[in-house]
């Protein structure tokens, strides 16, 4: 069986800011990293791997031509071979967008049997390309996957973490997982890995390589515009005090949490 | 003509309705004016009466689906239900929590209808009939103004408690629907259990209880235990406390140790060095108790008491019990 794990690239750090002429990010100088979340999603599948004798580790991403990185980081973690999603036309995408174009690959790898994510993207924070992706394929998906094992030749068996309940969901395969980060703790690259990771195949799929609706590709694919950007002033509180003795200012405290819904 | 509908998605958590429905509510009301009839969409079992626990926030139209197949349906199966619904009455707008739940429908349902999403929104407004949805993005410290100008409906998941959920009077209209219900059959919850609590490090919390160099008696921690336990929460502390065998730097906040976000920390004895407040301070509701009046962390505090720590947390307890 063949596990795809979708991995993004992302800022270095969280810390960016606005330009105050053009009020766009300013990224300048910032490294691109691979988004920590999918690291989980990586060793979920090495470890299934470790476990069974026939399965492949292939990582797919798309953005421009330096997310090769990530692929090769992953690659030196012990994946067998990346995809990378690289096309001018792909640019600009929504979650919508890059969904269809990650789905519209996906079906192009044979036997991708198991189809993984990180919970979300430390950038955007939206965690949705994968239930679109799942949708787009018309497979089952179990987001925010706390465990996950291969419970049969054709099947997993995962528990997931809803707020207050856990369910447990068995899958028939094919079909798209997201993880939680406190599934497991990814592995390093060793020596050993970085230097066979060399050697390990990287393709590249641009436009004319898929089957694509060009409608529904970049920013003429995507519904949604962002139409400003801006820090966030800091959040200015207002001090309620809590008076009288601990007695009363407790009275005073289980009441405003009641009110927020707290308690 | 009958004015178009703003939807509000309510969602259930166990036998109850989730809060943050009640929440969408009433700022859906807000927005609505008399530009858009609000309904909420509930779809529940067919012994189910959740619709009792909306009412009293006063939706236009509670339009209620009832299959005993709904509370233990798959994200793919709620979608398709609500594809169904969407397709049928073609409202303006839909608004979800930001629930792991409607973290996982919402997009599924979005791909089926081709049209955008923002996610984890913490405001929204309307701009004529488009709905004008600010997210944060990068760990919120940028907010980005996000529309879906030429697609129906506009989509949005909205993080839970950015609003308050007021009651309101009028009557809402209960009204019933169906729709085809569709298996999944690749996909069996075969089980749910509830959980008290699941955070594994103070960063997971959703309730800290944080204790400084003037809360580090055995008693106080003992005590700050007890409440972290009332509240569903963990304790966390200050660098100071880190040099008791008991708190390691997993439990530390603050730029050394953990940023934390949680809907709610309550600081006895910690006065608020910058190292400490940078940590903490976008907590959804910040309480803080110290003996000192002018101890920097009233300033980023919501509710603040003047006064012995330890005394405090012993009548808070015994305000719990």
């Amino acid at each position: 069986m063949k596990i795809v794990v979708c991995i993004k690239q992302v800022p270095e750090t969280n810390d960016v800011t606005i330009d105050p002429v053009t009020h766009n990010l300013d990224r300048r100088g910032l490294a691109g990293v691979m988004n920590p979340f999918d690291k989980n999603a990586i060793e979920l599948a090495l470890t299934l791997k470790d476990s069974r004798d026939d399965v492949q580790v292939a990582l797919l991403t798309m953005g421009p031509d330096d997310y090769a990185e990530s692929l090769r980081e992953g690659m030196a973690m012990g994946a067998d071979e990346g995809y990378l999603l690289s096309d001018r036309a792909f640019a600009g995408a929504d979650t919508l967008a890059t969904g269809y174009v990650i789905a519209q690959a996906l079906k192009k790898i044979d036997h991708a049997d198991l189809i993984l994510f990180g919970r979300q993207a430390v950038d955007a924070d939206t965690g949705q390309v994968g239930p679109i992706v799942a949708e787009f394929l018309h497979q089952p998906q179990i987001t925010y996957a706390a465990s996950l094992r291969l419970s049969g030749a054709n099947e997993v068996t995962a528990e997931r973490l809803l707020e207050d309940t856990k369910q447990t969901l068995v899958a028939q395969l094919p079909a798209v997982v997201s993880v939680r980060s406190e599934l497991n703790t990814p592995r390093y690259p060793t020596p050993r890995n970085i230097q066979l990771s060399f050697a390990k195949s990287l393709t590249v799929w641009h436009h004319d390589d898929l089957d694509l609706d060009d409608s529904r590709l970049g920013q003429a694919g995507s519904p949604t515009i962002v139409t400003k950007v801006y820090a966030p002033e800091p959040v200015k509180r207002e001090l309620t005090p809590l008076t009288g003795t601990p007695s009363e200012a407790a009275s005073q405290l289980i009441k405003a949490l009641k009110e927020r819904q707290l308690i | 003509m009958s004015k178009p509908e703003l939807w509000v998605i309510a969602e259930r958590r166990l036998d109850h309705i989730e809060p943050t429905t009640q929440q969408l509510i009433t700022k859906a009301k807000g927005l609505a004016g008399d530009q858009f009839n609000v309904v909420t969409i509930l779809l529940e079992a067919t012994t189910d009466h959740l619709e009792d626990e909306l009412k009293a926030y006063g939706p236009d139209e509670i339009r209620v689906v009832r299959d005993d197949r709904f509370p233990t349906a798959t994200d793919a199966e709620h979608a398709d239900a609500l594809q169904q619904l969407v397709e049928k009455y073609q409202p303006n707008s839909l608004l979800f929590g930001a629930t792991i739940t409607g973290r996982s429908i919402a997009p599924r349902l979005q791909a089926k209808l081709q049209t955008g999403l923002t996610a984890d929104c913490l405001d929204l407004r309307f701009d004529d009939d488009t709905l004008v949805a600010t997210k944060p993005s990068y760990g919120d410290n940028i907010m980005c103004e996000i529309i879906c100008p030429d697609h129906r409906p506009q989509m949005a998941t909205v993080r839970p408690n950015t609003f308050v959920a007021t009651p309101a009077a009028g009557d809402a209209t209960v009204t019933t629907d169906t729709v085809t219900f569709h298996p999944v059959d690749r996909l069996q919850v075969k089980a749910a259990v509830p959980v008290v609590n699941t955070a594994t490090t103070v960063g997971d919390a959703s309730r800290v209880v944080a204790l400084g160099r003037g809360a580090a008696s055995a008693a106080t921690i003992a005590n700050a235990t007890k409440l972290a336990e009332k509240l569903g929460g963990r304790i966390g502390v200050s660098r100071p406390l880190t040099d008791q065998d008991r708190f390691t730097h997993d439990d530390q906040i603050g730029q050394s140790g953990n940023t934390i976000h949680p809907e709610l920390i309550i600081n006895f004895g910690i006065s608020g060095a910058v190292q400490y407040l940078v940590g903490m301070q976008d907590s959804q509701t910040i309480v803080a108790v110290n003996s000192d009046e002018r101890a920097p962390i009233f300033e980023v505090a919501d509710y603040g008491y003047v006064g012995d720590a330890q005394a405090f947390m012993t009548a808070l307890l015994a305000a719990f019990n």
